[in-house]
């Protein structure tokens, strides 16, 4: 079993002006489950390309045990002929083919040269059941929530006979708890076959509950590997950042009473039932739920993004009438989407605009905008959340995730709000960033703005909040006060969370 | 190494400035060209009427790329010019209708045009592409219906007039339209948020709607906008040819298109502007004019054109790669 299967070898990549990789050499072992960590821009990505042949190294080489002989992929195509198969950050599979459709893209089983669609249907519905999912093999991907898309992505490299290398870039960023475990089992059992597997997260206890040992790149440099048993959380992210950081979820709360918004009886058609809350100023209030659960929809409809069948907004006390986003941040809602590349950004258009996007109202007079105050507020509302960048004129598209999302909190703070919805704000996000989105957090709250926070990630929606509000199939089951949240361990929220609503 | 920070200031940025500086080099170099070895391309009457040929797709252009910076991209653009043109050929031949009456039922007619345009894209949910073509279908047999595919002439003395007048001997006044319909649309995207709401369109029609954008009203105003300026290329269509055609317009949608394409526009939405476009007219006017003045075969030119166009779109989807 110790056989050596993939070595990397004084790799470098660079790109103008960036070096991405700077001699990195490291090797894997067959049937390792190899973590591989580091912050945004470390160079995880751009490895994994070059593993994948996708990218070719500058310097170096990455070359592959194939049944004893030592080989090099030089495309992704010769990579899969190889039994290399790689899981991407960013689902992509086509969204408008059925699930069957994607499993067997490029190798639908045929009968006499026409495709098998019954028996291309019932092999999908077995992987299907396998992963616990629960949906019509025939349904198109596009359909799916987000979650599950992820999860199709996933189950299909097990369609695949001769796996050998199987690299996971956050698999478990969209995915709720339940499905992760489902993940995990997946990865035990590719591990028994004998498979490689490299595993990228941001996300410790994973890495900690199924990696054999760990890889650390920083700033485009090897840093160490070390086995699991002789590193811990703290450890890692010292040798990730170069410095120590013990809780990230500790920040300055606010005391508080007034009451800036209540939710009345929210019902739509399919998603959310009776939901009724409230919130006060300088507070975070936590929204925890599997996928499905309707804490998005919710978020969604009090912003005015969906439409709703009944319930009530009451901004300090007085009924407002909020049927669309311009009503919402009329009212000071802002709302941070969950998908930030497909709803939060413009991403081939500037900072500067992405900033002023939401407010142009507010720095225009009769339609023409006055663009010394667009240029100064994109500069101000930027530094204020320390978007990392040369200037505002960069394309948001060329940012990290990271700096990315910083530049939609800081197009939330361009409209002055007093409730900001966070949904997911920190998914996709390396360590160092999201400590900062923590304390622009902290600062915000210290400044009587009011935060939802909505997160599948347990440790932070638990560290983070005031107090937690609990939604399963469209319902509150629970709900925990700021001094219940102290004593509260993770189960008692996830029995609340997986209740029949 | 997607999620890094490029080197320098704004890369694609520079690309951008680049397509237009590039783009006025070429034109330079054809026009040193074409002066220093033919005969009859430095000329006045030459080169006024390059301008003429320029003004009428300068127009479509300067339009298209508004809705080509949506996401979206308009067929109809060159028949719903003919449609305008003939209207207004018609009320003048066949009614006593005011001069200037016929002048704004010209433009109404591409306003309503452009407005229908709107509604089948945004409320029917049919892509441009199609619902465009469908439009400009309609309407190309609307103009043969109500011309009885006859020409039509006896136009009003002062649109004749039009089509023949220069300023200072050098400037045409449909070449001036054309400028000043360019200027306007420059300031349009730089300073109103109803351009700058356009390229969030044309980035995330979601991200647009989330931000506060009102997307629906949005699209029938530009497409309707989009038709205003339409029925001023139709109006300057009859002055230059001098009456109004049964086929006017037809075929003018792809030199627009290209012009605004090769002037940077994206076809896939969020990126384009006036400068890029007008140089993009010009140089594939140039190429034509040029090339009839070295004796070049008309069809080898527009096998030409057609060749420009496919460079054109290939280099912008390789810059969008090179983003993702």
């Amino acid at each position: 079993m110790q056989d050596t299967i993939l070595k990397i070898e004084h790799i470098s990549k660079f790109y103008p002006g960036v070096t991405a990789l700077n001699d990195v050499s490291f090797e894997i072992k067959k049937g390792e489950v190899r973590a591989l960590c580091g912050e945004n821009g470390a160079g995880k990505s751009t490895l994994i390309k070059c593993i994948m042949g996708v990218e070719k190294p500058d310097e170096g080489k990455i070359s592959m045990n194939y049944d004893g002989k030592w080989i090099v992929n030089t495309s992704a195509l010769e990579a899969q002929e190889h039994g290399v198969y790689a899981n991407y950050q960013n689902v992509n599979i086509a969204p408008d083919l059925s699930i069957a459709e994607n499993y067997f893209l490029g190798r639908q089983p045929t009968k006499g040269g026409i495709v098998d669609w019954r028996g291309m249907t019932e092999e999908s519905k077995k992987i299907i059941d396998k992963f616990g999912m629960n949906i019509d093999p025939n349904e198109k991907i596009r359909d799916l929530p987000i979650a599950m898309q992820a999860m199709v992505t996933i189950s299909k490299i097990s369609v695949n006979d001769d796996i050998r290398i199987v690299i996971f870039d956050e698999p478990t960023a969209l995915l709720e708890n339940e499905k992760v475990e489902t993940l995990f089992k997946f990865i035990k059992e590719l591990k028994e076959k004998g498979v490689s597997i490299i595993y990228i997260s941001h996300r410790m206890e994973e890495i900690m509950d199924i990696c054999d040992s760990v890889t650390v790149l920083k700033d485009g440099t090897y840093v160490d590997t070390k086995p699991i048993s002789e590193v811990d959380k703290d450890s890692l992210i010292t040798m990730m950042v170069g410095r120590k950081m013990s809780d990230i979820y500790n920040i300055k709360h606010q005391s508080f009473d007034e009451e800036v918004l209540r939710v009345e009886n929210f019902s739509d058609t399919k998603h959310f039932k009776d939901v009724s809350f409230s919130l006060k100023k300088g507070e975070i209030l936590g929204f925890f739920g599997l996928v499905g659960a309707g804490r998005s929809e919710v978020m969604k409809a009090l912003f005015g993004a969906e439409k709703r069948l009944s319930g009530d907004v009451y901004v300090h006390g007085e009924k407002k009438k909020i049927t669309s986003p311009t009503d919402a941040m009329k009212n000071g809602i802002c709302f941070l989407t969950e998908d930030r590349r497909a709803d939060g950004l413009a991403l081939q258009l500037s900072i500067k605009t992405n900033i002023n996007m939401n407010s142009y109202d507010m720095i225009s007079k009769n339609g023409v905008i006055s663009l010394s105050k667009e240029q100064k507020r994109a500069e101000k509302f930027s530094k204020d959340v320390n978007v990392k960048t040369p200037s505002v004129q960069q394309l948001v598209g060329n940012l990290s995730g990271g700096n990315q999302q910083k530049v939609v909190i800081a197009k939330l703070l361009c409209r002055d709000p007093e409730v900001m919805i966070f949904d997911e704000p920190t998914v996709g996000v390396d360590v160092g960033a999201k400590e900062e989105i923590y304390k622009i957090m902290e600062s915000l709250t210290a400044q009587g703005k009011s935060i939802i926070l909505i997160s599948s990630y347990l440790p932070e929606v638990m560290g983070l909040s005031d107090r937690l509000i609990v939604m399963s199939q469209g319902r509150i089951t629970g709900q925990f006060e700021s001094n219940e949240l102290k004593l509260l361990r993770e189960e008692d929220v996830l029995r609340s969370a997986s209740m029949e609503g | 190494m997607s999620n890094t920070i490029k080197s320098g200031n704004s890369k694609l940025g520079g690309v951008f400035k680049q397509t237009e500086f590039t783009l006025a080099a070429i034109i330079i170099l054809l026009f040193i060209i074409a002066s220093v070895f033919t005969n009859n391309f430095f000329s006045l009457y030459n080169i006024t009427n390059l301008t003429k040929q320029c003004a009428i797709v300068g127009v479509l252009a300067v339009a298209q790329t508004m809705i080509i910076i949506t996401g979206g991209i308009d067929i109809s653009c060159g028949a719903i010019a003919g449609l305008s043109c003939m209207v207004m050929a018609l009320l003048q031949r066949d009614t006593g209708t005011n001069f200037w009456i016929t002048l704004l039922i010209a433009v109404a007619v591409g306003i309503f045009c452009g407005f229908i345009n709107g509604v089948i894209i945004y409320d029917l949910k049919v892509p441009p592409m199609i619902a465009t073509l469908g439009v400009q279908t309609i309407v190309s047999g609307v103009v043969k219906i109500i011309s009885n595919a006859l020409t039509v002439s006896g136009l009003d003395q002062r649109i004749l007039d039009m089509g023949n007048m220069s300023f200072f001997g050098v400037l045409p006044a449909l070449a001036l339209i054309w400028f000043i319909v360019a200027v306007a649309i420059f300031l349009v995207l730089k300073y109103l948020v109803f351009g700058r709401s356009l390229y969030i369109i044309g980035s995330g029609v979601e991200v647009a709607k989330l931000s506060g954008i009102k997307v629906r009203k949005m699209f029938y105003s530009v497409y309707a906008f989009a038709g205003l300026l339409y029925g001023i290329a139709g109006i300057m269509l009859a002055a230059r040819v001098q009456s109004a055609l049964p086929t006017g317009g037809e075929g003018y949608e792809m030199n627009a298109i290209a012009a605004a394409v090769i002037g940077g526009a994206s076809l896939s939405g969020g990126r384009g502007s006036i400068v890029g476009t007008v140089l993009g007219t010009i140089l594939m006017m140039l190429i034509n004019n040029a090339g009839v003045q070295f004796g070049l075969n008309t069809h080898v030119l527009e096998l030409t054109s057609g060749v420009l166009i496919v460079f054109a779109v290939a280099a912008d989807m390789f810059k969008n790669r090179k983003k993702a």
